[in-house]
């Protein structure tokens, strides 16, 4: 009997040890040293950065996640807020911004970085360190720049469909470059590595306000089917290493596209044979090989694209879909037309930029190495303008849709 | 020998593994980028060709004194004193130069990346005190934990490797060689030193493996082999995805790698659970170190039991991580300068020293038996 109490008392002592120990396990377990819950934090999907005077301004576009998340409709606010801070460095914006904000910016949920235009002229090697430095940063952000407005502004302007702006310019940066191709998607470790290489320069995709400005930044500006103010990307921003100097405009820009084979998808069209009319190609599958060769002593680039598409719209009333030959005719005359625009961006960045954004010099390093020493110190002064680029275009129609000739063949007029 | 446990060729094999992995998956793929540029693959592939002899020198010497550690090797050949001298200076100077900097590596990796407002020393110190548990346990616990692991860690790194490789862009590797074979040196050099070389130190666990048809030695080679191979993978994966220029620039790539997965826009953000990956490898690295040293200093001053070192080389071991290396920039310096020489040191001229002696030794006990007969 006496044992057994004694038994008891152990256990007793056992299980309260345990009990302490596991309470006092708690105390290091209970998580991070400077955690932060997600109603103290201001998560930023979009930030904008101008200069003004010397010093830069920072905007960023911050969520509202009450207002997100609220299914009847919220408060009638806006989905997203914007904060601005200026000082003479980014960092330093970035802090002083908590004079305006409730919340402390968190930045690694960032979709969008824009830059503005009168900046990325002078040069924005200065803003991307930060981005590269601070650990908030991802690198899975795109980059653009505006055009002939502020980013801060861009940040300003409603948009419908996606409540947040932010979001709206990252997805439609992508459906852009995925399905009409005149634009082009880049991360920051892109962009570094761009501007580092000699034999590559980068280019960034530009971003416009079209229509009433003022009414774009209030709530009036997604109460009707048609907006008066719209955010549209157009055209590429053309770098010499981090300074902006021209702009390729959309065909240009289409033609910069499959010189570096990032076009996925695409539409272009040829006139009819007898004129009248068009015939438009919906392009599936492309795939660009960049080639940098030597002949006689001097650098030369050789691409060739291959493409595969898909008649898609026929406003012709004489051609005849039913036989191949004149499937081979749009083929022909398709090639024509995409070296073209391929040819017209060579020639505008060969004449008025003089710098290699095509990656050229990389193409000739990748192959011929030693060579690529010894013109890599006046390849764009001397080489790259006068460079000689062969271009050869493949391409293959497979399908006509679900119907064959059109009825306009046989339209009684 | 105190204490004896054994544990299996395979769980050998496994800690070798974790060992070769260790800090080297956050520090190696910047390093050998800069000094290699896209060629730092090649330099690696060239390394596992030259670490291979060198297993190959460690596991001869284990097989010339079956059942020794590294510390009673030095005593046999060299003698009670020099044997123990030198024994001591190899444990001091390593115990400074490896679990340290791994510590500090770890501290700085998560101050910088994760939680840059938690002070590095509560972090190393909770750290500190999971490995001093393990060891405290023993090699047999700590092997059997690390079979326990190995299933999340090859999850891990295959998810890791498996999402990212649709970032892949192969000119990144172009021109191959660009610089030539000779100008790979260095890069090969620091490879060894951080994935090869400082291995010597698990001939201290030799002795406790079970080898009973010479499989220990096997087990080593393997197991570092496929560390090693690990490595390559991951340096030319992110090589491939980010290219050498930015590679090289980044402080932690293996990070920014993991940073890089979306699938879909819904599998993302997921570098965290991958980080987990090199918490555990380093924590083995730890773990291996802190045994391999509290043993060897128990069998120089004959010490019953090597537990009773455990806390007060703990407890060195946070305190000096937190000032062997006072900023970024001299850790770095000291990787190049001071690391690879002290390894190749370490790790190459003294068991190279001690397989001569070793040699000279058979040669005159061969020399003797020849006499009497």
């Amino acid at each position: 009997m006496i044992r057994s109490t004694e038994k008891g008392m152990g256990m007793m002592i056992r299980r309260a040890s345990a009990i302490v120990l596991i309470l006092a396990m708690i105390m290091p377990l209970a998580g991070c040293w400077s955690r932060k819950e997600l109603n103290q934090l201001a998560i930023a999907v979009g930030a904008g950065i101008d200069k003004k005077g010397d010093h830069y301004r920072l905007s960023i576009q911050v969520v509202d996640p009450g207002e997100v998340a609220s299914k009847n409709g919220g408060a009638n606010r806006a989905a997203a807020t914007l904060f601005t801070a200026e000082a003479e460095t980014v960092f330093e914006a970035a802090r002083k911004m908590s004079r305006v904000a409730p919340r402390k910016i968190y930045f690694s949920h960032l979709r969008m970085f824009v830059i503005d235009e009168i900046l990325a002229k002078e040069g924005i090697g200065p803003v991307l360190d930060f981005l590269s430095r601070d650990h908030e940063f991802r690198t899975d952000f795109y980059i653009v720049v505006t055009r002939d407005s502020t980013a801060e502004d861009v940040l300003k302007i409603m948009t419908p469909l996606e409540d947040i702006p932010a979001n709206k310019l990252y997805f439609s940066l992508e459906s852009s470059e995925k399905n009409w191709s005149p634009s082009l998607t880049v991360t920051l470790d892109e962009l570094i590595q761009d501007m580092t290489l000699k034999g590559k320069q980068p280019v960034l995709t530009g971003l416009k306000i079209t229509g009433d400005k003022k009414v774009g930044k209030t709530k009036r500006n997604i109460e009707n089917i048609e907006t008066y103010s719209k955010l549209q990307y157009s055209g590429l921003a053309v770098f010499k290493a981090d300074k902006l100097i021209g702009w390729l405009n959309d065909t240009q820009s289409k033609g910069y596209n499959y010189i570096r084979g990032l076009v996925q998808s695409s539409v272009g069209h040829v006139p009819c044979e007898n004129g009248g009319g068009n015939v438009v190609t919906e392009i599936i599958r492309t795939k660009t090989d960049m080639k940098g060769l030597i002949q006689k002593g001097q650098p030369l680039i050789k691409i060739s694209v291959y493409i595969e598409g898909n008649v898609a719209e026929v406003s012709c009333s004489d051609l005849d879909l039913n036989k191949e030959s004149s499937i081979f005719e749009i083929e022909k005359r398709d090639e024509e037309s995409i070296k073209g625009f391929m040819l017209s961006a060579i020639k505008k960045t060969q004449e008025d930029f003089k710098v290699d954004t095509f990656g050229f010099g990389e193409a000739i390093r990748r192959t011929h190495p030693a060579f690529w020493k010894t013109i890599k110190e006046d390849w764009e002064e001397r080489y790259f303008p006068e460079l000689p680029v062969h271009i050869t275009v493949d391409f293959k129609i497979r399908r006509l849709g679900t119907v064959n000739n059109s009825f306009l063949k046989d339209m009684e007029e | 020998m105190q204490n004896k446990s054994n544990i299996s060729s395979r769980q050998f094999m496994i800690l070798t593994t974790f060992f070769t992995i260790g800090s080297a998956i956050l520090v190696v793929p910047s390093g050998i980028t800069a000094l290699a540029r896209q060629d730092a693959w090649i330099a690696a592939l060239i390394g596992l060709a030259i670490g291979i002899g060198l297993i190959w020198m460690y596991i001869l010497l284990a097989k010339q004194h079956p059942n020794k550690s590294l510390v009673e090797m030095m005593a046999i050949l060299l003698g009670k004193w020099l044997g123990g001298a030198i024994a001591l200076l190899f444990v001091a100077s390593f115990f400074l130069a490896g679990p340290t900097s791994s510590l500090n590596i770890l501290g700085n990796f998560l101050t910088i990346q994760m939680m840059p407002e938690t002070p590095m020393l509560s972090l190393n110190l909770l750290f500190a005190i999971i490995v001093m548990m393990g060891v405290y346990l023993g090699i047999e616990v700590l092997a059997r934990s690390s079979e326990l692991f190995i299933p999340w860690i090859a999850l891990l790194l295959t998810a890791l490797i498996l999402f990212v490789s649709f970032d892949i862009k192969p000119t990144n590797l172009q021109p191959v060689l660009e610089e030539g074979f000779m100008s790979l040196g260095p890069a090969v050099l620091s490879f060894l030193s951080a994935v090869f070389l400082p291995n010597f130190i698990l001939l201290m666990i030799f002795p406790h493996v079970n080898n009973e048809s010479n499989e220990a030695g096997r087990a080593l080679l393997i197991g570092t082999v496929m560390g090693c191979i690990l490595m390559i993978i991951i340096v030319l994966l992110i090589i491939l995805v980010f290219g050498p220029e930015y590679t090289a620039r980044s402080m932690y790539p293996t990070y920014e790698l993991a940073r890089k997965i979306s699938i879909g826009d819904f599998l993302q953000r997921l570098e965290a659970i991958v980080a987990s990956t090199w918490f555990i490898s380093l924590y083995f690295r730890m773990a291996i170190y802190l045994f391999a040293f509290s043993a060897a200093i128990a069998q120089i001053f004959k010490l019953k039991d090597y537990r009773a070192l455990i806390l007060p080389l703990g407890m060195l071991l946070v305190a000096l991580s937190q000032f062997i290396h006072p900023n970024i920039p001299a850790q770095q310096q000291w990787n190049v300068r001071v690391w690879t020489p002290y390894t190749a040191l370490t790790g190459f001229i003294i068991p190279l020293i001690m397989l001569c002696l070793s040699g000279l030794r058979n040669l005159r006990q061969k020399n003797k038996i020849n006499e009497k007969i």
